[in-house]
């Protein structure tokens, strides 16, 4: 069977608030799994766990009680870390680098060769788009530019695993659409990814898997597709159908005690068409 | 509790080091370093802030300032002003043998002439006294200087000629250049002025004589026209038989 | 599975640490304050050469605390200011995650950061010293010149003259007094990396710094009062007992007044007094690594 990229197991984490008695339960006997290759989503609104979970999965921060494991090793441990790559959420980086300084330095303290690692900030650069402004520093980049930055970094050692914190927060459509198709993309090669986001329309998109936190604990977990299916609903599209056919459609339903809960023209999204009609100019 | 145990931490490692700083302590000031008392009658003397700039690292450009003071005090010939403040800078700065030894310029030379020559004290025996009490100061100085500096041969230099020009002390002078001949870095005159002092030294005239010979007959570079002279007069004065003399008496 | 060619990740990776240095070193380049404090000191430094003409021992000795005390002043506030931010800029920006989000152990990191500060403090130094060894030369040489030309009558005043302008300019024990401004410099940035490592904001961790400054030239006063014994009550003992422990004994570092004033320092001595700066060094660095390694980020 093979290892999974991220196995958490009865994960607990309580911060002790100085001073007082009282502690707050960030994480409360969290367990999931993300399979290797998968695309999984970690849902939930502000103060979840969200965040604190990530964190314990790189190492960031010490698990209170449970473990937690990248690829069969223990997460606490540095060496861990080789198969992962982290973008957080708003990062800033430093702003007197330029694109290239910034892939560099991060291979560097990655242990990365010279000549490979030169090879592969070319690499990166075109992944992400930003040949261009590889000699302007991140201090003039825009938040589209700072986050593919980030995922170049998060890629330079080539991780088997991608831990994406809010990977399209702040940044424009445009810029949205091209990291959605880049973490597909990735998917597509066999990068896990591990991703954290408010955007509830482009995580059903991607994802394969999703886990819904409240207040420190799992709600809902599993594969996306059953978790959003209404399970006695049936969506049926036609082309050309006139109203008399509706309404025949709609008896027979009736005759096999089903019902027939409505009739609609399908919708584009208003995503589809802000990028339709910026991109014709 | 991490920091609870830090603090342990920290203590251990000054009880570890306790020790060692103060052995440390000990060596340097061996070595004449950290020799400068840094005490509650300075702060009194130099102000609040510069006995903090004092204690925070900065005694010397301190020092420095409070001697630029003294100069312009000296412009102003302000000499008690000019006292108390050498004094704070020697305190500053006590192994700074130019301080020392400017001071006593100031109040054996400087001060002595001005308390002497002052116009303004038409009474010669007060004029004389306070002139005498320059002297005093001067010569304080020199000699806690000596204390602090004991390696400086320009102190004992100093005093030597404060000895021979304002009190007359041509032994005492002599005495001066005697221990300050053998320190580091002194010139070989010094030697010279031993015997050329001890020559004026009642009592001293024949050992003064042997050394002046004994330097005329080490090397023509001793030979100098102060010391033939001597060497010259002290032969006639103690009768020295004209085969043992340097200079014949017919010459 | 990965196939990038990374080298085998050894105990400690000095090349991660260096990375890591030379990333901090540029960062900190770039700061304002640093051209504002380099600059102030190289003015007081070449201000030297206009000051009051007194005999060449009250100049040199004036050029030698003024440049050395400017020295001393720049390195101590620029080792507290450029090391207190080091983390809490990481951390606001995020970039610390990034970093200790690749096998980067922590000690590394911090050890990195560092390293970054004492190279910025190495070359801030290294600029000041060959200004200030300029200036202290030609003002040498030209006194040397106008002896020369006074006392060429006789060569035995020469000598001592031209000896005596030596021992006051430019003298080699100057640079050991150059070397432990240096040291104590990397002992307050490593003890501000301490305090950073546990303290609340860059503010505090500066203020902090700046007092332990302060009360470390007097801990040998401290240390020799409750060592002395004497009438002190108890808690007068025991506060200058905890004073003595707590704080490093930052006089010991200034011999440079003295060395100014025609004091040599023996080899032994130098590199005893190197060797405690040193460990005081060390411990502080292990002493923040023990606090950052579980700090939660």
């Amino acid at each position: 069977m093979e290892i999974p990229a991220v196995s958490v197991r009865n994960l607990t984490k309580i911060y002790p608030i100085p001073f007082r008695r009282e502690k707050v339960v960030a994480v409360r006997d969290l367990s999931l799994e993300v399979a290797a290759g998968q695309v999984y989503g970690l849902l939930g609104p502000n103060g979840s766990g969200k965040s604190t979970t990530l964190k314990i999965v790189l190492g960031l921060v010490t698990a209170t009680r449970g473990t937690t494991e990248i690829f069969g090793r223990d997460s606490s441990e540095v060496e861990s870390r080789e198969d992962v790559g982290f973008l957080p959420e708003n990062p800033y980086f430093y702003k007197y680098l330029t694109g290239e300084e910034a892939i560099r330095f991060y291979g560097k303290i990655c242990g990365l060769k010279r000549d490979y690692l030169e090879a592969r900030i070319e690499t990166l650069l075109d992944l992400v788009g930003l040949q261009d402004a590889r000699h302007r520093r991140l201090g003039g980049y825009s938040k589209g530019m700072l986050q593919r930055i980030g995922i170049a970094q998060a890629m330079v050692q080539e991780p088997r695993l991608l831990v994406l914190d809010e990977p399209t927060a702040g940044v424009d459509p445009a810029g949205s659409r091209e990291i959605r198709d880049m973490i597909v993309g990735l998917k597509a090669r066999g990068i896990t990814v591990l991703l954290c986001s408010h955007l509830l329309a482009q995580v059903q998109e991607i994802c394969d898997r999703v886990g819904i936190l409240a207040r420190g604990v799992m709600v809902r977990e599993g594969p996306l597709e059953d978790l959003i299916s209404i399970e006695n609903q049936t969506e049926v599209i036609l082309q050309d159908a006139t109203p008399e056919l509706l309404k025949r459609i709609e008896a027979l339903a009736s005759e096999h005690h089903a019902k027939m809960l409505g009739s609609r023209r399908p919708q584009t999204t208003l995503e589809r068409l802000f990028l339709e009609e910026t991109e014709k100019k | 509790m991490r920091l609870a145990v830090l603090i342990f931490l920290v203590l251990g490692f000054g009880l570890l080091r306790l020790p060692l700083e103060t052995g440390l302590e000990k060596a340097h000031q061996a070595a004449f370093f950290r020799t400068a008392k840094l005490d509650l009658s300075l702060r009194e003397r130099i102000g609040q802030s510069n006995f903090i700039a004092a204690l925070s690292g900065f005694r010397a450009p301190i020092a420095d300032i409070l001697w630029i003071q003294a100069h312009t005090a000296w412009e102003k010939t302000e000499y008690g002003v000019m006292a108390r403040i050498f004094d704070n800078v020697t305190s500053l700065q006590p192994r700074n043998f130019y301080f020392w030894d400017n001071a006593a310029w100031h109040m054996a030379w400087n001060g002595s002439v001005f308390a002497f020559e002052n116009p303004k004290q038409p009474r010669l025996a007060i004029r004389t006294k306070e002139q005498r009490e320059f002297f005093d100061l001067g010569e304080d100085f020199l000699i806690r200087g000596i204390r602090n500096n004991p390696d400086s041969y320009q102190l004992r230099q100093t005093y030597a000629l404060f000895l021979e020009q304002k009190r007359h002390d041509e032994c005492g002078a002599s005495e001066q250049y005697r221990l300050g001949m053998r320190l580091p870095g002194a010139p070989p005159y010094m030697e010279r002025a031993v015997a050329i002092h001890l020559a004026r030294c009642p009592g001293s005239e024949k050992v003064a004589y042997d050394q002046l010979r004994n330097l005329w007959l080490r090397s023509p570079e001793e030979r100098k026209p102060t010391v033939i002279t001597l060497i010259k007069a002290l032969e006639k004065q103690l009768d020295i038989p004209e085969e043992q003399r340097i200079y014949k008496s017919d010459r | 599975m990965s196939t990038t060619p990374i080298k085998k990740r050894p105990f400690f990776s000095p090349a991660r640490v260096w990375a890591i240095a030379g990333n901090t070193l540029t960062e900190l380049v770039r700061l304002k304050v640093f051209y504002f404090l380099l600059l102030f000191a190289l003015v007081i430094i070449g201000s030297s050469l206009f000051m009051i003409q007194f005999t060449f021992q009250q100049e040199f000795q004036v050029l030698k605390d003024a440049s050395l005390g400017a020295m001393t002043i720049f390195t101590s506030l620029l080792a507290i200011l450029a090391t207190a931010n080091l983390l809490p800029k990481d951390i606001e920006d995020r970039t610390l995650y990034t970093i200790l989000a690749k096998p980067v152990p922590r000690f590394e990191y911090l050890v990195g950061k560092l390293l970054g500060v004492f190279l910025l403090l190495l070359i801030s130094v290294v600029c000041m010293t060959v200004v200030f060894v300029i200036v202290l030369w030609l003002r040498q040489t030209t006194v040397l010149a106008q002896v020369q030309a006074e006392f060429s009558a006789s060569p035995e005043d020469l000598a001592v003259k031209v000896r005596e302008v030596r021992a006051a300019g430019l003298v080699p024990a100057i640079f050991q007094g150059v070397a432990l401004i240096y040291l104590k410099a990397c002992l307050l940035a490593s003890l501000t990396l301490l305090v950073s490592t546990f303290a609340t904001s860059a503010i505090f961790t500066t203020i902090v710094a700046v007092v332990v400054y302060f009360i470390g030239h007097l801990q040998s006063t401290a240390r020799e009062y409750w060592l002395a014994g004497g009438n002190a009550g108890w808690a007068t003992r025991v506060f200058t007992a905890l004073i003595s422990l707590i704080f490093p004994d930052l006089q010991l570092f200034n011999l440079v007044d003295d060395i100014v004033a025609g004091n040599a320092v023996v080899l032994s001595l130098f590199l005893k007094t190197c060797g405690l700066g040193c460990l005081y060094i060390i411990f502080y660095t292990l002493a923040a690594q023990f606090i950052f390694v579980k700090k939660e980020l």
